[in-house]
């Protein structure tokens, strides 16, 4: 492989012209032994023919040109080939003789002559065909066989040009077969093939998009159906199924029963998928709104904290914040005022120290332990004092003697 | 006389038709006269996969004039379907030949002396798939709809014959339903026959009440002294299978004879293959030539210990000055 590789890039100019020599080498061998085996009798005539193949492969089939005028492009491009040699050493008037004697590989050909030969009859333009044909083949020895090329791959082949397999399209053969075949339209009336062309052709520019592609077979089948309506209904033949018509369908009831499951199961699953985003983003905002709610009732309480302190300071402070903060803030301790005093008072007229007290010591409910201690007051070190723990406080009552004696 | 090969078994009835009339020509009798006489036999080679059995089990259930034979052993010798089209009656043979246990092709062919068309079938999708909702009787009558684009070409122009006396159920056949109430459409598109079958689906318009047609009787038990126009809406449900198909041979004669339509443009499904294949080793191939490549390249610069150039010796070396 790799050895082929620097060759390739060493001789890539020049690889056309040895490649063809090659194959034309190759041909002249196998040439040669089918004549040693089919008629040794003309061996001395052909040989220094023979020599004269060698390099103008051209000239010879210009040279084999009333010959090949015959065959129009029906052939493999093998036996294309091989037919460019056979003139060569076949005489003229024993062809069909010769043909007989070839190897295999020439009676294959001799087929295809045979079937040229009588596709000629059938037409006169598969002449003109066929002299297109040997310009198209001629135009060919430049190119690389396929099989060649196979051996290369794909990204390596991108710029050389394979031989394309001749394409045959005997259109008067094709004419013929379809006369042979075709039903009397013109003649039956129309119930009896249903058969219906659109008037114009269904073009589809991208085979590849299905929802269009799909759209257009339907368009067409759409159209054609409502001709073959109308032309039905015009020869009174009956079109529609009646409702009370029951006979076996094409689909079973089993299988139509499993195709509405399956509908059915779509449908609630694609219910449940929908029920379950919405679920989804209901969660997400759900949360997105306690947040919210709880930031804002802890800015509340918050802001609610800050202006108790600052009344309870201008209370208990005596006059200590000037007058100006209280002119800022005067509506709203107001307001606050207001709020403490309902508190105080009860929302509807109680006391509200009754009825913390009430809640302390109770007016109903559970008497006991409500005075003890328990975590959370134990925990508790507001009210601790390391002065009222020292005990001294009634000692400096008396004064020391001396003090005693000067006050006298 | 050829002409006539359509009447199938008709011959006693074309004799007895001359003679009654008296006339030279067969065809400028009446109408009534003139049948389509279609039988169809349908059979697979062996080696065909559950799709493909699947696909020609809906084909039969929807072709009331064919007939179902046992798979094919040879895959060679296919002029012996002449044979067994003759022996059940049959001048159409509907043959699927599985290759490779993947590839199928459908051969069609009008069974005495031909044409013969051979068709490489892709993307299929049987009935029992596709899961569509569409429904029809089993044994109705279809409508065949065809792209104008097959009356363009010669070759496209003998399978729309094919396929109409394939596809196209006659009024004769034995178990047919009166009824027309499915479609189907064949598409040219890219070269290949894109085949569909739907379900006419008929709904009234608005509640306009339908006019007294005689075959609107049927159909409607409702009232319709009125003689307006019926008013009805076409729509069509897809039934399934789906298909394609890629025309690669026209044979003259039924499965033989010369071949006078060859499509340059088919790739067989194996060099497809082996292309997929080769391009997949082409990358270890190139990679490796050019490391070869690089190896000679740096060796014929003297950048190698073994092999290439010897490396120049520099007249400023150690060795070379204090030798």
């Amino acid at each position: 492989m790799p050895k082929k590789g620097v060759l390739k890039s060493a001789l890539d100019a020049h690889k056309n012209r040895n490649y063809k020599l090659e194959r034309q080498r190759k041909q002249e061998k196998a040439a040669r032994k089918r004549k040693q085996a089919a008629e040794p009798l003309n061996e001395d005539g052909e040989s220094g023919e023979e020599g004269g193949v060698q390099l103008k492969e051209p000239v010879n089939v210009k040279d084999n040109g009333e010959k090949k005028s015959k065959a129009n492009g029906t052939k493999a491009s093998k036996a294309s080939k091989a037919s460019k040699n056979e003139p060569e050493w076949e005489t003229e008037e024993s062809e069909s003789g010769s043909d007989d004697e070839d190897v295999p590989d020439e009676t294959a050909l001799g087929l295809a002559r045979l079937d040229d030969s009588e596709s000629d009859i059938s037409g006169d333009d598969s002449e003109e065909e066929a002299e297109d044909d040997e310009e198209d083949e001629a135009e060919e020895e430049e190119d690389i066989a396929l099989s060649d090329i196979e051996s290369l791959a794909s990204e390596d082949k991108g710029d050389i040009i394979p031989h394309q397999r001749l394409t045959i399209n005997n259109t008067t053969a094709l004419t013929a077969a379809v006369n042979r075949i075709q039903l009397p339209y013109a003649k039956l009336a129309f119930s009896e093939h249903m058969s219906v062309t659109t008037d114009e052709p269904v073009e589809i520019e991208d085979v590849e998009d299905d929802l269009n592609r799909e759209l257009a077979f339907y368009k067409q089948a759409l159209s054609t159906v409502k001709d073959a309506r109308t032309l039905l209904k015009k020869e009174g033949a009956p079109f529609s199924r009646p409702a009370d018509y029951f006979a076996e369908m094409v689909k079973s009831d089993e299988h139509m029963g499993k195709i509405k499951q399956k509908l059915i199961d779509d449908a609630a699953g694609k219910k449940a998928a929908a029920e379950a985003r919405k679920q989804r983003d209901l969660k997400k905002f759900g949360k997105q709104v306690q947040v919210a709610k709880l930031q804002e009732r802890a800015k509340e309480k918050k802001d609610t904290m800050e202006k108790i302190n600052i009344l309870k300071r201008k209370r208990s402070g005596a006059d200590v914040t000037n007058t100006n903060e209280e002119d800022l803030f005067d509506v709203e301790l107001d307001n606050t005022e207001t709020s403490g005093d309902r508190r105080r008072g009860g929302s509807d007229g109680k006391n509200f120290k009754r009825s913390k007290k009430n809640e302390k010591y109770g007016f109903g409910g559970k008497k006991r332990h409500a005075k003890s201690n328990d975590a959370m007051s134990s925990a508790d070190g507001r009210d601790f004092s390391h002065k009222k723990m020292k005990g001294k406080t009634g000692a400096a009552q008396r004064p020391g003697k001396a003090r005693r004696m000067k006050s006298r | 006389m050829e002409k006539g090969r359509w009447w199938g078994r008709g011959q006693k009835t074309r004799n007895n038709v001359r003679a009654s009339s008296g006339q030279a020509m067969p065809w400028a009798g009446d109408l009534v006269e003139r049948k389509n006489k279609q039988r169809v036999l349908i059979l697979s080679s062996r080696g065909v996969t559950m799709r493909h059995r699947h696909l020609l089990q809906d084909l039969y259930s929807m072709m009331p004039h064919s007939r179902k034979e046992a798979k094919l052993d040879t895959k060679t010798k296919l002029y012996q379907l002449n044979e067994l089209a003759e022996l059940y009656n049959c001048n159409n043979v509907l043959f699927f030949e599985a290759r490779k246990g993947k590839d199928l092709y459908a051969w069609m062919s009008k069974a005495p002396n031909g044409p013969t068309v051979k068709m490489h079938l892709q993307n299929l999708h049987t009935m029992e798939e596709l899961n569509f909702i569409g429904n029809c009787l089993k044994g109705s009558r279809p409508i065949l709809s065809f792209d104008a684009a097959f009356e363009k070409e010669a070759h496209l122009r003998v399978i729309k014959e094919l396929l109409t006396h394939i596809f196209g159920v006659p009024k004769t056949s034995r178990k047919v339903k009166p009824f027309v109430d499915h479609v189907m459409a064949f598409t040219i598109a890219d070269g290949k026959i894109w085949t569909r079958v739907y379900q006419i689906n008929e709904s009234e318009v608005g509640k306009k009440k339908p006019a007294a047609d005689g075959e609107e009787m049927d159909v409607d038990p409702a009232p319709k002294k009125k003689g307006g126009k019926p008013e009805y809406d076409v729509s069509l449900v897809e039934i399934g299978p789906r298909f394609v198909l890629t025309p690669i041979v026209i044979q003259e004669s039924s499965f033989g004879g010369p071949i006078i339509y060859e499509n340059k443009e088919f790739v067989s499904p194996n060099q497809i293959r082996s292309d997929l294949r080769r391009a997949k080793a082409g990358k270890y191939n190139r990679r490796t030539e050019a490391m070869t490549e690089n190896k000679i390249k740096r060796g014929e610069l003297g950048l190698t210990t073994h092999g290439g150039r010897k490396k120049e010796k520099d007249p400023l070396s150690d060795s070379v000055l204090f030798a």
